[in-house]
């Protein structure tokens, strides 16, 4: 008696068909009402491990971009600052080719170029001490106030001692990739004795008690080249850094590609499955209404 | 053969075409009621009299139709296997209804999850690594690592409602349970009198089927039918409803989840006390199932399970994190081996997950020896985000478990559901009521009443012609 049909079960077959396309039609609604094509994890478990893990690399994509403008910020401040020694130092170079004239100025000329002299090293150790956001760009991590302690120290230390511990500040510029982005004061200003600020004491102290200082050239190109050597290091950081921005924006924007690929739907496709859905819903109604309305009392009389 | 024997059998085949109107009119009747089970009037030719003495050797007819009983037109085996797939169906419903709330309480792939928070965090800490001593990124750490920690309590917090949750269902579905065997068993004495008293018990047996489908259901019983008529109805070979009698079960074992280890919660006999009730399926199993305490290898009950990577997961934030932390100095560059996150001891470690600094004075940031201002440190932490074995890994991991258990719970129950739709359509098909076959009983009903009528006409008219006109010739 398998296959006799009964009007309950007809009823029911209809019913359960209506169910099941109604349904499929809330789906297909919610598809196209959210976009999106994964709603619970169960519906693509692989797809869901990988929106997870492509939605932590966009954080930290995101996270890498904040990291380059600011190392960029720190690099530029560098920049700036040796960019202002470079010219104080040729301004003290000047002024010792100009002092070098034994024969040529009087005592009192040669005090004016002490004096302005004074002036340059403090300009010089004020851009040594040059800060970004309360951090000494030339200090390293060092919390001192300073990067290079002056005579007048407190507590007194050997003078134009550099505070920076040896350590780098370092900024992650991508998962394995980091970058230095401040420079090594002690390599810039020299330290101690051999430090910029102790030679353009000593030219001072040279013009002042009347020996020639002809001979300190040599010590300031030395220093010059040093401090070029090492602002062309933060240059060239600095284009690294700049390529790595132009990477960083290239690959949010893929990593959202690649997101939007597993969890969203295409609009189109939602719609014209929606729609489809819609026709087939109708078309299970009005097959369901003409099954349903005749039986055969509509005939015996 | 006597005169008025005509009119007598005329009159058994009106009561036959009667009595057939009527179960077709209780048929038509019912046409909707669940559970109902068509009807047959079942008549039999009355055999002619027992032929002894003088009148020997006559030929005779029989004496009319007459009504043996009433036929319920059911099919054991169709509501056995109604019941065996009804008992696959609860219990594969019951388990992809509690997984599909548990993956929902994961809140994943969403901005607001734990996945999208661990970055946060990661990123907290990339930024108090770029301005160590800064008071304002500090409290951001912090502030993100407790929301973590936050999010980390609600979650378990979720699991473990659910399960308080199911534990109060599944008592309720043993008092359902209860109440049905009950039921069967004052259906079964009423079913056995009636039968005994020698009538038609089919509603009654309508009725016993529906509650013993509620049974297997709930618990994968199976039925046997006894030859007075009673139904036995056996849970994993113990009987639960025999004849008149049934013998109610009891929800035992721990109240809360954390007990579910040492106090698994079980069904019991009430009357054997400690003795568990073995279930072949059904909707108390799926939900015990579930309820059962987590073990070694992750095959243990899925909320107690996913409770428990909660805690692992926990655990996991703090110690990696704090492995790296205890390595680090604070600003003064001395103070080293402080932790960062504390797991309370007692307890679930998903509730325990604190905070320890208040500020950034706690927040140890910088290599030993590197200078106050490093933060190389938290940049190390911050970079555990990326590590092979991060903690987004694991938690990754953890989403994509209970999706595939969601996903093939799912699966299952709807194979499940589509075999028991498949057994309720052959059992319907088989014992429903079919309005047009009824309605050509009825009028074949109609026409025996009439022909039965005509029948009594003709001997009523055969007696008038022999009484009234006969010999009144030439009168």
């Amino acid at each position: 008696m398998i296959n006799r049909v009964t009007n309950q079960g007809l009823m029911m077959t209809a019913q359960r068909n209506l169910q099941q396309s109604l349904s499929q039609l809330a789906q297909k609604q919610n598809t196209a009402g959210t976009l999106k094509r994964i709603d619970q994890p169960s519906d693509d478990p692989s797809g869901t491990a990988d929106s997870l893990r492509i939605r932590a690399e966009q954080a930290a994509v995101a996270q890498y971009g904040r990291n380059l403008n600011d190392g960029n910020a720190w690099l530029s401040v560098a920049d700036t600052a040796l960019s202002k020694t470079n010219s104080l130092l040729q301004k003290v170079r000047e002024l010792t080719v100009q002092g070098a004239n034994d024969g040529a100025l009087s005592p009192v000329q040669k005090e004016a170029i002490a004096v302005e002299l004074e002036t340059l090293r403090a300009d010089l150790m004020t851009t040594a001490n040059t800060e970004y956001l309360g951090r000494n760009v030339f200090a390293g991590n060092s919390t001192a106030g300073k990067a290079f302690t002056d005579l007048d120290a407190v507590p007194p230390a050997l003078p134009y001692t550099s505070t920076g511990t040896g350590s780098a500040v370092e900024r992650r510029i991508g998962t394995n990739t980091s970058i230095r982005v401040d420079a090594d004061g002690a390599a810039v200003f020299g330290e101690g004795d051999a430090s910029v600020f102790k030679l353009v004491d000593n030219i001072i102290a040279d013009l002042r008690s009347g020996v020639n200082i002809g001979v300190r050239l040599d010590e300031i190109d030395t220093r010059s080249s040093a401090i070029l050597g090492q602002w062309g290091t933060v240059g060239a950081r600095q284009a690294q850094l700049i390529k790595a921005q132009g990477a960083n924006v290239s690959e949010s924007v893929s990593l959202e590609a690649q997101r939007a690929d597993i969890e969203d739907v295409d609009l189109g496709q939602a719609i014209i499955e929606l729609k489809a859905q819609e026709l087939s819903y109708q078309a299970a109604l009005s097959v369901t209404a003409k099954a349903l309305q005749q039986n055969l009392m509509d005939f015996l009389r | 053969m006597s005169t008025f024997s005509g009119l007598n059998a005329a009159y058994t085949g009106l009561v036959a075409a009667r009595h057939g109107i009527d179960v077709v009119g209780q048929n038509m009747l019912n046409m909707n009621t669940e559970g109902y089970t068509r009807q047959r009037s079942v008549q039999g030719a009355s055999g002619s009299l027992a032929q002894v003495g003088p009148l020997m050797g006559q030929i005779q007819v029989g004496q009319g139709v007459s009504v043996t009983g009433v036929q319920r037109l059911g099919d054991t085996f169709l509501d056995a296997k109604v019941r065996t797939t009804a008992a696959a169906s609860g219990y594969w419903g019951v388990r992809a209804n509690e997984l599909t709330t548990l993956q929902a309480s994961l809140n994943e792939p969403s901005k607001n999850g734990i996945s999208a928070q661990l970055s946060n965090v990661w990123n907290a800490w990339t930024a108090v690594s770029m301005k160590t001593g800064d008071a304002a990124g500090a409290a951001v750490l912090i502030q993100e690592s407790k929301a973590l920690a936050g999010q980390i309590a609600v979650g378990y917090t979720a699991v473990d409602n659910q399960w308080t949750q199911l534990r109060t269902q599944t008592v309720g579905m043993a008092a359902e349970l209860n109440s049905a065997a009950e039921q069967v068993a004052g259906l079964n004495g009423l079913i056995r009198s009636t039968l005994a008293a020698g009538s038609s018990a089919n509603e009654l047996i309508d009725q016993r089927n529906l509650l013993t489908t509620t049974i297997s259901t709930l618990t994968g019983a199976t039925v046997r039918n006894m030859p007075d008529g009673t139904a036995e109805v056996l849970v994993g070979g113990n009987t639960l409803v025999s004849g008149d009698k049934s013998y109610a079960v009891a929800v035992s074992g721990t109240p809360a989840m954390v007990g579910a280890a040492g106090d698994p919660v079980r069904l019991t006999w009430v009357t054997r006390p400690g003795v568990p009730v073995t279930l072949d399926g059904g909707e108390i199993a799926g939900a015990l199932s579930t309820l059962a305490a987590a073990n070694g290898t992750g095959t243990g009950g899925a909320l107690a399970e996913a409770a428990n990577q909660y805690n692992v997961f926990a655990r996991e934030i703090a110690d990696k994190v704090n492995a790296v932390h205890r390595t680090g100095t604070l600003a003064d560059g001395v103070t080293t081996g402080l932790d960062f996150f504390a797991v309370d001891a007692v307890g679930p470690a998903a509730l325990g997950l604190t905070v320890i600094p208040t500020d950034k004075d706690g927040i140890a940031t910088a290599k030993p020896g590197a200078g106050g201002a490093d933060g190389s440190i938290a940049a190390a932490i911050a970079a555990l985000g990326k590590a092979v074995d991060s903690p987004d890994k694991s938690w990754s991991a953890i989403v994509t478990g209970i999706a595939v258990a969601a996903r093939t719970g799912l699966q299952q129950s709807n194979l499940a559901d589509l075999s028991t739709k498949s057994a309720v359509g052959n059992q319907l098909s088989n014992a429903s009521v079919d309005v047009d076959e009824e309605n050509i009983q009825l009028v074949a009903f109609q026409t025996a009443y009439n022909a039965a009528a005509r029948l009594m006409t003709s001997v009523d008219e055969m007696l008038d012609t022999l009484i009234n006109r006969t010999g009144i010739v030439g009168r």
